[in-house]
């Protein structure tokens, strides 16, 4: 098993660090670069930033959010929300972003999926999939989780999969916010289906939430975003649970960045 | 007899002039400077007088061009809030009851505002409310849900739910004469929880929102007290309901005097004799509906709608009424504003969002057509003949269809809201850049 | 001298490399100019994206040549990532494809399973260890400071097979798979894993690069 890598995953609402629930009632938190650099130091693998307003108001403003980030963060960042075209794609990335997340877009075209693995290589490619259980499937939204767009998310996985992308984070919008745990099931679900690697988000609250997600689930890695911003966890109790309960992760010591 | 709506002449709305101001409308649309209201929005209505030819107040622009809702809102912010609480503290002190019955009355549908003050009421104050909830004309399942798990969470209620269809009648009438199906719900909504107050002797009714908060003159004194012009003292022969006078109801329409209970007023002795103070919960506590969201998803299991409310960019506010789509289409017709202007404005006013965003939810989501329930909505709109024996003769065309409803719509569009261009109804004015 | 240059040719998270070589000390300059280039005093080659699209930035910019002539110089070049790719003669992404032939061998597909055993998920994302195979020594080389086991941020979905295993300064294993994690050919030094993305770790590596 490869290393499971341990995510922040941060929603912005530019200027501010925000968290809803169940995708929805935006709380302001403060300001986004102070809250990653934090976990930065707190030994996090990676970064997510998404835009959770972008549909909304039809922009992306992470822009500057992501210049301050690149300054002093030297560590993978994924941003997301908003973008709609390979030039929304090609300035995020100049930008200093390494990887993008797209749902919106790829739900309403699937070709740009292809587009821009072929344009940025497919490991730049995320494809976000919010997941919203119906019964008897689980169902794929859009416009951070106000829109429903019919598509079976196992299958439309699938297809992102064939289409191209490099990677998928998938969010259950049942769970996010609601530290209740991830949907085990619903990441189980999508990584029996695909050969790209699988983020699971949503739903973290307790530290033993891990085990079931990777072991079971199958995810590639975590993503966490309420229960570090409220300061329930830190990454580093994730990192040292999983050193201790079998699950591969990256040693980190917290001295090292200063 | 109720007609069928007749094709309008659209040369009334093809000019850039124009010459009716249905309603008593201000004839010029503006927007508030600080939120994205318009003052065309009207104010509270007392119902029970609301007719076809009614004339509409509106809501109160100051001469900065601020509405009554945001200034209310500013005055929010200098209001002495643990005052208030030692005010609500006081009142709870004075009428709490340590002898096992019911100390007061939180009128609710189960949604964050009513798990809101019904929890804080029970857990906080120490009171012993009962809750009461008037049925949604059709439940969403979402919403009965949330219903249920309100109640299975903790809290006594009483459900009334009213003869079907004599409701539906009503809603029906309401849509062909006031172009408002949503009046035979305010009618219950008003006037239930003062019944029931006084029927089983509770003498405190907790409501949430002061009226004021959207925009609504503040005639009071006592900002605390509703004003009982809305549930109470209306003679019986001086009423309407849906802009029908009582009358023809029982006549015409056959519907029978005691199957109008629910709709009816209190009567002001019984409020006066037993002493039955009807205050707003939003006077002592700061009203906040995210924060309410908030609260009734960490001590509840309150779940947002699983998917985003029509017209508006928010899953999780009055979200347990089909009709309820609906109401705010028509609403939008009438008035050129409508859910995603109010939600966004109430936003505006709490400072989660600014004005620049509140524009671009208006322009993205207001007046969005109601399509994911209309079907649903017009057959419960329907006057079959099988059903209404007696009723459905008194319809031209007693079966409501999309293109009925769309006929209608245009004979309660105002001149002054709407023109006709290019085969298309677009509004005179916007609070966005086209 | 610290000045860097880092070459500019419309590919690869230019900012990130910038700020991590800054972030050491270095005065770095991006550049898409032949002259530049080829008289830097030391030169990185960044890259993200389509081993087809890289080569052809670089023809299209006229920067081939540059390189060469940067390379017969003798200063310090490192490729990173993409860059690191198309150091080798060939890669056969979307097709066979020439790359800069400055250090002989080929760029392959990582392969999904070993013999057919389990399926491995392809891109290779995420840390992983590195180690020395024994071919070259880490001193004197950009990984002077760093020690066998550290952890670095990979992702990829083709690797470098570089001729001959002498090249190898690097490797890590994904999966039971042997990978190249670094190689180096006298002056020229490939890195497989981004430097700029790994934390402390990688900056140390910069560090070294800026200061040899």
């Amino acid at each position: 098993m490869r290393n499971i890598r341990l995510i922040a995953r941060l929603d912005i609402k530019a200027p501010n660090l925000v968290k809803g629930i169940q995708l929805e009632g935006l709380r302001k938190l403060g300001d986004p670069n102070e809250f990653a650099l934090k976990y930065y130091l707190q030994g996090a693998d990676e970064i997510f930033y998404t835009d959770v307003v972008a549909s909304l108001y039809e922009r992306n403003s992470l822009l500057d959010i992501l210049e301050k980030t690149t300054n002093n963060i030297f560590i993978p960042i994924t941003v997301g929300g908003g973008l709609r075209s390979i030039k929304d794609v090609a300035a995020i990335l100049r930008a200093g972003a390494d990887k993008v997340s797209i749902n919106t877009a790829a739900i309403k075209d699937p070709n740009i999926i292809t587009a821009i693995s072929r344009k940025f290589g497919s490991q730049c490619m995320v494809l976000s999939i919010q997941a919203k259980w119906q019964g008897s499937y689980w169902e794929a939204y859009y416009d951070n989780g106000r829109e429903h767009s019919n598509l079976d998310v196992v299958e439309w996985a699938k297809k992102g999969e064939k289409l191209g992308a490099g990677e998928i984070i998938l969010t259950s919008v049942d769970k996010e916010g609601t530290t209740k745990g991830f949907d085990v099931e619903l990441v189980k679900a999508v990584t029996d289906s695909v050969q790209i690697p699988v983020i699971a988000s949503g739903g973290m609250g307790e530290i033993n939430d891990v085990d079931a997600v990777i072991k079971d689930g199958h995810a590639d890695a975590i993503a966490m975003a309420h229960v570090l911003h409220y300061n329930n966890l830190t990454i580093d109790n994730v990192r040292n649970h999983c050193a201790n309960n079998n699950i591969p992760v990256r040693v980190y010591t917290l001295t090292e960045n200063d | 007899m109720i007609q069928k709506p007749q094709k309008i002449d659209y040369k009334k709305f093809s000019d850039d002039k124009f010459d009716e101001v249905k309603y008593g409308l201000p004839p010029e649309v503006k927007f508030c400077k600080n939120c994205v209201e318009s003052n065309q929005r009207p104010s509270t209505t007392v119902e029970y007088h609301h007719k076809k030819d009614s004339k509409k107040e509106t809501v109160f622009f100051d001469e900065n061009g601020v509405c009554a809702a945001c200034n209310f809102s500013l005055e929010k912010d200098s209001i002495d809030w643990d005052a208030r609480d030692q005010m609500l503290r006081e009142l709870c002190d004075k009428h709490r009851r340590n002898d096992g019955r019911y100390d007061c009355i939180v009128p609710g549908s189960g949604g964050k505002d009513s798990i809101y003050v019904s929890h804080l009421l029970k857990n906080e104050y120490g009171m012993h409310p009962l809750t009461v909830t008037w049925s949604p004309h059709i439940y969403t399942e979402w919403g009965r849900k949330n219903f249920d798990s309100w109640i299975h969470g903790g809290q006594d209620n009483i459900l009334i739910t009213p003869n079907g269809r004599v409701h539906r009648l009503l809603t029906r009438l309401a849509v062909d004469v006031l172009f408002h199906p949503f009046q035979p719900f305010i009618f219950g909504q008003k006037s239930l929880a003062p019944k029931i107050a006084a029927s089983m002797g509770i003498p405190l009714v907790f409501y949430g929102e002061h009226e004021a908060e959207y925009g609504s003159e503040v005639e009071n004194d006592d900002e605390s007290i509703q004003d009982n012009k809305f549930y109470s003292d209306v003679s019986f022969e001086s009423m309407y309901l849906s802009g029908v006078p009582v009358e023809e109801l029982i006549q015409d329409f056959g519907i029978d005097k005691s199957e109008l209970q629910p709709y009816l007023p209190v009567d002001q002795n019984i409020i006066n004799d037993n002493n039955i103070e009807v205050r707003y919960f939003g006077y002592y506590k700061k009203w906040h509906p995210q924060g309410a969201y908030y609260y009734a998803v960490e001590n509840s299991n309150f779940s947002a709608a699983p998917e985003r409310t029509v017209g508006t960019y928010s899953k999780y506010s009055s979200i347990d009424d089909k009709i309820d789509d609906f109401h705010y289409y028509t609403t939008g017709i009438k008035f050129g504003r409508a859910r995603a202007t109010e939600d966004a404005a109430h936003e505006i006013r709490s400072r989660e969002i600014n004005r620049e965003e509140g524009v671009a939810l208006v322009k993205k989501f207001d007046l969005e057509w109601p399509e994911r329930f209309a079907d649903e909505v017009f057959k419960y709109l329907s006057i079959p003949e099988n059903e209404f024996p007696s009723a459905s003769k008194m319809f031209e065309q007693p079966i409501m269809d999309r293109s009925y409803f769309e006929d209608l719509s245009d004979s309660f569009r105002s001149p002054h809201i709407w023109k006709r261009e290019d085969g298309l109804w677009k509004l005179r004015r916007t609070v966005y850049k086209e | 001298m610290k000045d860097i240059v880092i070459v500019d040719y419309g590919m690869g998270n230019i900012k990130s490399i910038q700020r991590g070589l800054e972030q050491v000390g270095a005065s770095v300059i991006l550049s898409s100019d032949p002259v530049v280039i080829t008289n830097a005093s030391r030169l990185v080659l960044p890259g993200v994206g389509a081993f087809y699209d890289g080569m052809k930035g670089l023809q299209n910019a006229g920067l081939v040549n540059a390189i060469h002539d940067f390379v017969r110089i003798g200063n310090p070049l490192l490729g990173i990532c993409l860059g690191m790719q198309m150091l080798l003669d060939q890669s056969e992404e979307h097709g066979i494809h020439t790359g800069l032939g400055l250090i002989p061998g080929n760029v392959k597909m990582i392969p999904e399973s070993n013999h057919g055993e389990f399926s491995r998920k392809i891109p290779h994302i995420g840390w992983t260890q590195i180690k020395n195979p024994g071919f070259q020594n880490w001193k004197g080389s950009c990984l002077d400071d760093i020690q066998a086991g550290e952890y670095f941020y990979f992702v990829h979905s083709f690797m470098a097979v570089p001729e001959k295993k002498e090249y190898l300064l690097a490797q890590c294993e994904d999966e039971g798979l042997l990978v190249a994690a670094a190689i180096k050919r006298d002056n020229i030094t490939g890195l497989q894993f981004h430097p700029e993305k790994s934390g402390k770790a990688g900056l140390k590596i910069l560090h070294k690069f800026i200061n040899t």
